[in-house]
């Protein structure tokens, strides 16, 4: 029921990044015929406005594209299919019967939705949960912030950079900075491997000889006002410091690069249930949550390395929500869950109804190479057995399963084996 | 001039106790000046503490600390009201798992009764866990007076409206010399300013000994002991109904780590207790962090790390060292060698707790020397909204839309703090422009994510709507500059 | 001599390693393997020989809703002509309104390239 000052949609977005974006498109071009994209920031892009890099779209479009060419792609489309869009508008909350709460400067609306595709993206794992000890200056961002500020507000933060986590995002800030006149005086990885794509460590610091140490960290942060330096130390297999490595290294910045955790506050209000590895919304093989009508995809589903990777996922998690929204029934099925076994960290969907083809989303646990990657049933009987030359916790691997293989299956598990 | 002049009192320290005493001294017709050495008031103890409002159980009867706290806890709900700011007696039960523990409570309670305590009851376990459900232990002492309280939005508001009622506040300024001439203290700061007062009152908390020795007065010194925690997201605030301290034991210094509920809902974990040798020594240890974690994942299931929003630390002003241990009474005097000149000292916990109380009895003091006239038109309360604008009720919050939208612009999207409040922030009464002079009074970038989201857009706001150039901006003291300049 | 290169023309981001030789000051490629594509040898050859990389960056933007455009190389050019480059990117001011894909700098420092902008900076009234 809709109540008075209260507006109805089929399909609404929450979220104009790259996933919100293609589920909204996917949704129009499905049929639902009123469909809401609604966006925090003034501008559609999400976190593709600060990511001025190349390389996105090498898939989508077979071309390298940066970030807001890739965005704008999808921003122009959307205008053509005809998606409705409110900018500068917040979601505050969202409820299970399907409405979510909006404020923005036009006032407080209340949208009442008959499907709900969850699109908001990550945030970074910040400097207090990481608990780093020592002072509290002034010189301290995680890499997003950052970018944020010098990509989009021509703000430069610091003067000499110290580096910690060697995610994607610190290394295409360890080029930018360089560039931009911030000496990087070196990038701290806390595990013995890289954690970024290879071919970042290649273009941003090979290219320009900044040092990458790994099994080091940061253990404490020195200056009372304005960062002066940080203690680093090489650490055991356990990442705890090793004593006598500590050393100190004089900087002005530290920039944060340690994980980026799915934000998923309003989910989880409105009682969406959460996979605690991916950190996102447990999922079926249409990307529907726990919750009837709300699906998920992009970064707060879990977190991707891929932009293209996410478009395919917004896509087909829009499709299911324009059906759903346009009153197709979905035929009753038992639920096959699939589980991460051995060297898997987590796997998506985490469950399937064995009513159509899906993507298998999975990242391993560590680096390892020449290995297969097996989904088996209840039987022990391989559905699917791919090999891969090198498997990185970095890069995600997507595997086409068909449904004509889920016929008597039970449970599914996905494992790293021989 | 702010500063440069004569003043009936001039209130070094700009602590909770020293608005406190601002603005209880407000009430009369007098020339105050403070003195603050910081950017912003209160970024001391003030704003590094539990924000408990302390029941006033474990102070010897008779003592200062005895008889403020309880005064103090008893005026704390008619003060939060006029200064809008949230407070809760939330309770708080302190619990024995033995013997020696359950006889301890017994003497608590009598302490607390001969100190005026208000509502204490022994509870059974059916009945602890009625209030606290889960909360393990043999019997507990239960003190319905204990509350909750954001220790600096309260300091903030006290000096607000210590401002609102004439009073001058002169922020970062450090005081480096007192000397008395003709019955005037003068007072000069490293900026030059040349202050001269008929009262002066040493409020300076970690730093009131330093006071003391520039009138020459050595017989106190203060020892640091630094306290750090944890904060934890708010959606934990709802395990604790009540607060629920161990049982004390013999001996140890501190009331224990425990968890603490604010008032915005998220758990404090700690404080530690250990002494250091500056009195700025804030620093946050992997020991005592690593300690704070494991207990908190003992008392609540399902704490992860990315659960830990922030830590911090406080400083306790004590006056016993390292050695000695122990608590001391409160100093507040009005001394002989210096007739007009009221030192406070050592006022630790329960300091926040005390502080309208003391604030009374400096008042009394003053009254010993000074004739106080009062002042007619004396602004009780404070304008503004109860919290924050997320937390009115949703008529109102539609009408404060239509009259200014924004307040329909959030800006802080884990505290749903709106633009309208980040502007009102910037332009607090107090003219304090730093970053964290925002955050303690906003809240902004004090959710999980720390300001990832949403310090861009304030800087982006404070350029936009007060021309502020980036590299101007400090996060909270001289030298803690932000940004180096422009990329282009 | 070997040389092992992080190939970077997609995601694969595959090892591969190369033979040369460098007779008479010129380098010579011997061998090339790891590769999952016909692209990488010939990437890495290049890689070795003349290495490129596509520049991007931000450009100062006069009147615009944002303070700067993001830019990139139309073409890649060579790699120890970065720092070049950068100096010529620094110096360079327009004017809103910039469209998407429009060229800001061509042949800058001499470079067969053009510097283009990455998205659009409507000019504020």
């Amino acid at each position: 029921m809709v109540s008075k000052g209260e507006i109805e949609r089929d399909v609404v977005v929450i979220g104009g990044g790259p996933a919100g974006l293609a589920a909204a498109i996917s949704a129009k071009e499905a049929g639902a015929k009123k469909v809401l994209l609604v966006e925090r920031d003034k501008r559609l892009g999400g976190i593709l406005n600060q990511c001025i890099h190349d390389g996105f779209g090498l898939h989508w479009f077979k071309e390298a594209l940066s970030g807001p060419e890739y965005a704008h792609r999808f921003i122009e489309k959307a205008d053509q299919v005809g998606v409705e869009v409110m900018l500068s508008s917040m979601v505050m909350a969202m409820e299970p019967d399907l409405r979510i709460q909006l404020s923005s400067k036009e006032g407080l609306l209340s949208v009442k939705a008959k499907a709900i595709v969850l699109a908001m993206g990550c945030r970074e794992r910040t400097q207090g949960a990481i608990m780093l000890p020592g002072t509290r200056p002034a010189g301290i961002y995680t890499a997003g912030a950052a970018q944020n500020l010098i990509n989009l507000q021509n703000i430069m933060v610091g003067k000499k950079a110290v580096i910690m986590g060697s995610g994607d995002i610190g290394l295409i800030m360890a080029r930018r900075l360089t560039l931009e006149g911030c000496e990087v005086v070196g990038v701290y990885e806390i595990l013995p491997y890289p954690s970024g794509l290879p071919r970042n460590i290649q273009q941003c610091l090979v290219d320009y000889a900044i040092p990458l140490h790994l099994s080091n960290t940061v253990i404490e942060l020195h200056g009372q006002n304005r960062l002066r330096g940080v203690t680093v130390a090489q650490v055991d297999e356990m990442r705890q410091p090793i004593k006598g490595t500590e050393r100190f290294v004089e900087c002005d910045t530290l920039l944060l690069s340690v994980g980026l955790i799915p934000e998923n506050e309003l989910s989880r209000s409105a009682g969406v249930v959460l996979d605690p590895v991916s950190g996102g919304p447990v999922v079926d093989d249409t990307y529907q949550t726990s919750m009837e009508g709300i699906f998920s995809c992009g970064n707060v589903l879990h977190v991707h390395d891929l932009v293209d990777h996410v478009s395919e996922e917004a896509e087909r998690a829009g499709r299911f929500a324009a059906r759903l929204a346009t009153g197709e029934q979905r035929p009753a099925r038992e639920f096959i869950p699939i589980r991460p076994a051995n060297g898997v960290r987590y796997c998506l969907p985490q469950r399937v109804s064995g009513g159509g083809d899906f993507i298998l989303s999975l990242r391993v646990i560590s680096p390892v190479r020449d290995k297969r990657i097996v989904v088996r049933d209840q039987t022990g009987k391989r559905l699917v057995s791919k090999t891969y030359f090198r498997l990185h916790p970095a890069v995600m691997i997507r595997i086409p399963v068909k449904a004509e293989k889920l016929a008597k299956v039970k449970v599914l598990e996905v494992e790293v084996t021989e | 001039m702010t500063g440069n002049g004569q003043y009936d009192v001039v209130i070094v320290g700009a602590g909770v106790v020293g608005c406190a005493i601002a603005r209880e001294l407000s009430k009369y017709q007098l020339r105050i000046l403070v003195v603050e050495k910081e950017l912003d008031v209160g970024m001391g103890t003030s704003s590094r503490n539990s924000g408990v409002i302390h029941s006033g159980i474990h102070y010897a009867p008779g003592s200062l600390r005895a008889r403020l706290n309880v005064q103090g806890n008893a005026m704390f709900e008619r003060l939060c009201r006029a200064l809008k700011v949230k407070m809760n007696y939330i309770g708080k039960l302190t619990v024995a798992q033995d013997d020696e523990e359950i006889e301890t409570l017994y003497r608590l309670k009598e302490q607390g009764e001969a100190n005026g305590v208000p509502g204490m009851e022994i509870l059974p376990p059916h009945k602890m866990q009625a209030i606290q459900p889960g909360v393990q232990g043999k019997l507990a002492l239960y003190t319905p007076s204990t509350g909750i309280v954001c220790p600096y939005t309260f300091t903030i508001r006290l000096a607000e409206s210590a401002h609102i009622n004439g009073v001058e506040f002169l922020l970062a300024a450090k005081v480096t010399g007192i000397t008395v001439n003709k019955g005037l203290f003068h007072i000069t700061t490293h900026k030059g300013h040349k202050i001269s007062g008929r009262v002066l009152i040493n409020s300076a908390g970690l730093y009131s000994d330093a006071i003391c020795r520039m009138l020459g007065i050595d017989e106190y010194k203060i020892y640091p002991c630094r306290g750090e925690y944890l904060i934890l997201d708010k959606r934990f605030g709802h395990y604790l109904n009540a607060l629920v301290y161990p049982a004390p034991h013999h001996g140890k210094a501190g009331l224990g780590i425990h968890l603490t509920k604010t008032v915005d809902e998220n758990i404090l974990i700690g404080p530690s207790n250990e002494y250091v040798e500056e009195a700025d020594d804030y620093r946050t240890t992997r020991e005592i962090m690593g300690l704070l974690i494991e207990e908190g994942r003992r008392l609540l299931p399902g704490l992860a790390t990315s659960d830990v929003i922030r830590s911090f630390s406080g400083l306790r002003a004590k006056q016993t060292p390292p050695q000695v241990g122990g608590f001391k009474d409160f100093v507040i005097e009005r001394r002989r060698d210096y007739p007009n000149f009221i030192n406070l000292v050592g006022i630790e916990s329960p300091g926040l707790t005390s502080s309208p109380a003391i604030a009374v009895m400096v008042r009394d003091l003053v009254a010993e020397v000074l004739f106080l006239n009062e002042k007619p038109g004396f602004k009780e309360e404070l304008p503004g909204l109860l919290g924050y604008f997320h937390e009115q009720p949703q008529e109102l919050k539609r009408e404060l839309i239509s009259q200014d939208k924004d307040y329909g612009e959030v800006i802080c999207r884990c505290e749903g703090i709106t633009k309208k409040e980040v502007m009102d922030a910037f332009q607090n009464p107090l003219g304090v422009r730093t970053l964290a002079g925002l955050k303690y009074r906003a809240r902004v970038m004090m959710g999980r994510c720390q300001g990832g989201f949403c310090l861009p857009r304030i800087v982006e706001l404070l350029r936009r709507e007060f021309g502020i150039k980036p590299q101007e901006l400090l996060l909270h003291s001289e030298g803690s500059y932000l940004f180096t300049g422009n990329v282009r | 001599m070997r040389k092992r290169l992080i190939c970077v023309i997609c995601p694969n981001g595959c090892e591969l390693e190369v033979e040369y030789e460098i007779p008479d000051g010129k380098i010579s490629v011997k061998g090339i393997s790891g590769e999952l594509c016909k692209k990488g040898p010939k990437w890495a050859e290049r890689e070795l020989v003349s290495p490129v990389r596509t520049v991007c960056s931000s450009v100062f933007v006069e009147g615009g809703e944002l303070p700067l455009v993001s830019i990139r190389t139309q073409t890649p050019i060579p790699l120890e002509r970065i720092r070049d480059l950068m100096e010529e990117i620094k110096a360079l001011k327009v004017k809103a309104p910039v469209k998407m894909g429009q060229v800001l700098l061509e042949n800058p420092k001499g470079m067969n390239t053009k510097i283009i902008a990455t998205r659009e900076v409507r000019a504020v009234p």
